[in-house]
């Protein structure tokens, strides 16, 4: 019996003290030497604050999409064959439809978890670019796609036309009576371009609209194509992230040399798989209960058939407003037209847009000679010309989706459709020019206010025996501990960076 | 060789057509000239005095006002409807002008029917360019008895009908209905503003009675359907009309008013972003 025992005690002495995991961990790193990139990855500094999980909801949307997208491959297929369906939904029982319409009902009506799947995938969609909308306006308005973080800025911004463009792509490929007019719109868009239009219209679709070849073309553009060049760039995006380190609002004990934080493991690590989950469960819910785009009521596309009051989904809300406004320009001359109406609006404005967006952080250099590094945040109201023509960007974008649903407002308030319009163009190209000028004042006001931007003492109010108010600040709380951010000292379980780390594991590790 | 001619001549029609199934093939036959109207084949007649009382087929049945009620229709149209159209219904007020109002003579019992029963007429601002969809102010029977008078000075057709849905088949229904009506009305059926100051109403919540007289009298903007739908195709429209537009399935949930993406971007944003960046709020640090 003491035989087996010394045994025992002698193999989990032999483990050393990190038992048998710690033993399957040295086996690895004799092999593949992950050790020290491990710990400098486990190490990574992670700041709390509640505006960087932003850019997460993206990431983990993105995951969902993948996920999901994988399901739907299975049952989806991508062709403009024409068959007569027979399936559950009667009012399109025996009509001739494509099989890429045919099979997006199916997989909606008779595949088990079919519906739920694909409503999941398109609202985490919507989640996915809402997502990067937002969190490319908390870089925008903090600064933090300054020197050195430039390059993650364009890769930032590239993956938002990515997203934007696989979007749509997907918006596309049940062949729905909606979907097939952004096709055809899509066409237009191309057809617009001064001397090359036609050409990259009929290199796109392979002839004429419709043709038969745009869904297949548009299935593996979508599936394959486009995300494997956005899982690229997300991990550039990320790479980058860690190589150069989270950007921190200032604070007491924070630098421009430190980062201050909680380390990737285990505390963030726990909260950011969390925080996949949590993401995940909203985008199940509303995959569950709320019903998006119901393609089975929309019927197939034809040619020949029009819906009115079609939309696009949210995010190419603006250049369907910018469409639906502009008036009606377009050159004639020397044997070419050019459709300025189409060209303008839909080609010209987003390139400017997008454009002006990657250069922001080069021009910002240009007029403010600001050539230094920054790692700490601004706050938005301390960059008052900067946050200005952001509201105003914002806002010239928020009109023109606005400006895409004039017949909407004009039905709803049972007004004049024309006069909507007349209106739509006055909103739009005022918006700016008021938000501008608001903004920039709104954020001197905020400068000037004292003590702006911290965190406020509450006091606690006591009345006495004798009715004398008496106010006293309150005890802290003990979760804000976060609030002064004082560089505390590191776990133990982190031995070769011993300067300031704390109980709640907030610590300092230089850049 | 004419038919080869206009298969040439026709070509994105025909694609059309050849995957609408085989009997929106027939939507583009206009052979058949004024459906709605009686023929002698289709009448019913009266017996006793000899008047046609009804025609139709197994799809719509179209009834011809009872004369018995032309005496109060004449009295009700004194009341509510001459002030505008004037005493002899020809759009002729009392010291008015000719061409103001509409001239109603001949028109058929059908359009003074959809116009009193869906409460646009007698209408509240005769000056408006459109009239909207009220509680009748006149009951069935009221506007029977005007559609009666009227009908009697020049009797015209389509008469009221009654469309037979047991039968409708909701596919062809859904394909017409894409094809003919989705271009104003949205395919889901909730209207939408058209030009300057008029609309395509909603056809949610419309008796099937009246969509069919909507569909054979074209009122207002709406263009008049006669000759290239049958009364079976009406039937099958009014019959996907009173069913899917009307109680749409909804399998994915709760249907967002049928609104689209508009309202899906809503739901996305707040619901989606704004609570998950809430739940980044509550798990994050704030300051």
């Amino acid at each position: 019996m003491t035989d087996v025992v010394d045994t025992k005690r002698a193999k989990s002495q032999a483990a050393g003290p990190y038992g048998k995991v710690g033993q399957v961990l040295n086996e690895l790193d004799d092999r593949l030497g992950v050790a020290k990139g491990g710990r400098s990855f486990m190490d990574k500094i992670f700041p709390d604050h509640w505006s960087f999980m932003l850019g997460e909801i993206a990431l983990y949307s993105f995951v969902i999409l993948l996920v999901t997208g994988v399901f739907l491959t299975l049952y989806y297929i991508p062709s403009t064959a024409l068959v007569t369906y027979h399936g559950s939904y009667l009012p399109l029982d025996g009509q001739r439809v494509t099989e890429a319409y045919a099979s997006s009902v199916n997989l909606s009506f008779a595949v088990r978890a079919g519906l739920l799947m694909r409503q999941m995938h398109h609202w985490s969609c919507d989640i996915f670019v809402g997502a990067m909308v937002v969190h490319m306006a908390r870089v925008f308005f903090t600064g933090a796609f300054r020197k050195p973080r430039e390059l993650n800025w364009t890769i930032g911004t590239t993956l938002l036309i990515l997203a934007i463009g696989n979007g749509f792509l997907g918006y596309s490929l049940p062949d729905d009576l909606v979907s097939g007019t952004g096709i055809r719109i899509a066409f237009s868009i191309l057809e617009s371009i001064p001397f090359v239009g036609s050409y990259l219209a009929f290199f796109l679709f392979g002839g004429n609209y419709p043709g038969a070849t745009i869904i297949p073309r548009f299935y593996i553009l979508h599936v394959l194509i486009v995300p494997a060049i956005i899982v690229g760039l997300v991990g550039a995006h990320l790479f980058l992230l860690v190589r150069q380190k989270h950007t921190q609002f200032p604070g007491k004990g924070r630098t421009e040399n430190n980062v201050v934080g909680t380390p990737m493991f285990p505390v963030f690590m726990a909260k950011t798989t969390g925080f996949l989950f949590i993401v995940a469960g909203v985008t199940a819910l509303l995959g569950a209960f709320a019903q998006i785009n119901p393609i089975w009521q929309f019927g197939p596309y034809e040619a020949s058939r029009i819906s009115y009051a079609v939309q696009p989904d949210f995010y190419m809300g603006f250049l369907d407003g910018a469409l639906r406004i502009w008036p009606s320009w377009s050159f004639h001359s020397f044997g070419y037209t050019i459709p300025l109406e189409v060209f303008i609006p839909s080609v010209v404005l987003p390139g400017l847009l997008f454009n002006i967006a990657y250069l922001w952080p080069a021009l910002e250099r240009k007029f403010t000679n600001d050539h230094a590094m920054h790692n700490l945040l601004d706050r938005p109201s301390n960059r008052p010309k900067r946050t200005a023509a952001g509201v105003a960007v914002l806002a010239l974008m928020s009109t023109l989706f606005i400006a895409s649903s004039t017949d909407v407002i004009a039905n709803f308030f049972r007004l004049p459709l024309n006069e909507v319009l007349w209106g739509m163009r006055f909103f739009v190209i005022l918006s700016p020019f008021v938000a501008y000028p608001l903004a920039w004042k709104i954020c001197k006001e905020l400068q000037a206010v004292q003590g702006g931007g911290k965190r406020k003492t509450t006091n606690v109010v006591t009345r006495t025996a004798e009715g004398e108010y008496i106010a006293t600040p309150a005890p802290v709380y003990v979760d804000d501990v976060h609030a002064e951010l004082d560089a505390t000292p590191v776990p133990d379980f982190v031995v070769d960076e011993p300067e300031q780390a704390g109980e709640s594991g907030v610590r300092t590790v230089e850049r | 060789m004419l038919s080869i001619v206009s298969m040439f001549a026709m070509g994105p029609i025909l694609l059309f057509v050849g995957s609408a199934g085989a009997s929106a093939h027939t939507a583009y036959q206009t052979t058949r000239k004024n459906a709605g109207t009686p023929k002698a084949s289709n009448v019913t007649i009266d017996p006793k005095t000899g008047v046609v009382i009804s025609y139709g087929n197994s799809a719509i049945t179209y009834n011809v006002p009872p004369s018995s009620l032309v005496t109060l229709g004449r009295a009700l149209f004194l009341q509510n409807c001459a002030s505008c159209h004037g005493t002899e219904a020809n759009g002729v007020p009392v010291n008015g002008t000719s061409g103001a109002y509409p001239n109603l003579v001949g028109v058929g019992p059908a359009t003074i029917d959809f116009w009193i029963d869906s409460g646009r007429m007698p209408a509240a601002d005769p000056r408006a360019v459109e009239a909207n969809r009220r509680v009748a102010r006149l009951d069935a029977k009221q506007a029977l008895a005007i559609a009666a008078w009227v009908n009697s000075l020049d009797p015209s057709y389509p008469d009221i009908p009654t469309p037979h849905l047991k039968h409708a088949n909701l596919s062809d229904g859904a394909a017409l209905f894409a094809l003919n009506c989705a271009a104003c009305h949205t395919i889901e059926g909730d209207g939408d503003a058209l030009a300057q100051g008029t609309f395509a109403p909603s056809l949610r919540n419309i008796p099937a009675f009246q969509v069919v007289e909507a569909i054979r009298t074209g009122p207002g903007n709406m263009p008049r359907f006669t000759g290239n739908l049958s009364d079976k195709q009406v039937r099958d429209i009014v019959g996907y009309v009173t069913t899917e537009i009307q109680h749409p399935q909804n399998p994915g949930g709760f249907g967002l008013g049928g609104l689209g993406p508009v309202a899906e971007g809503f739901v996305g944003l707040l619901i989606g972003v704004g609570l998950l960046a809430l739940v980044g709020f509550w798990v994050g640090e704030r300051q």
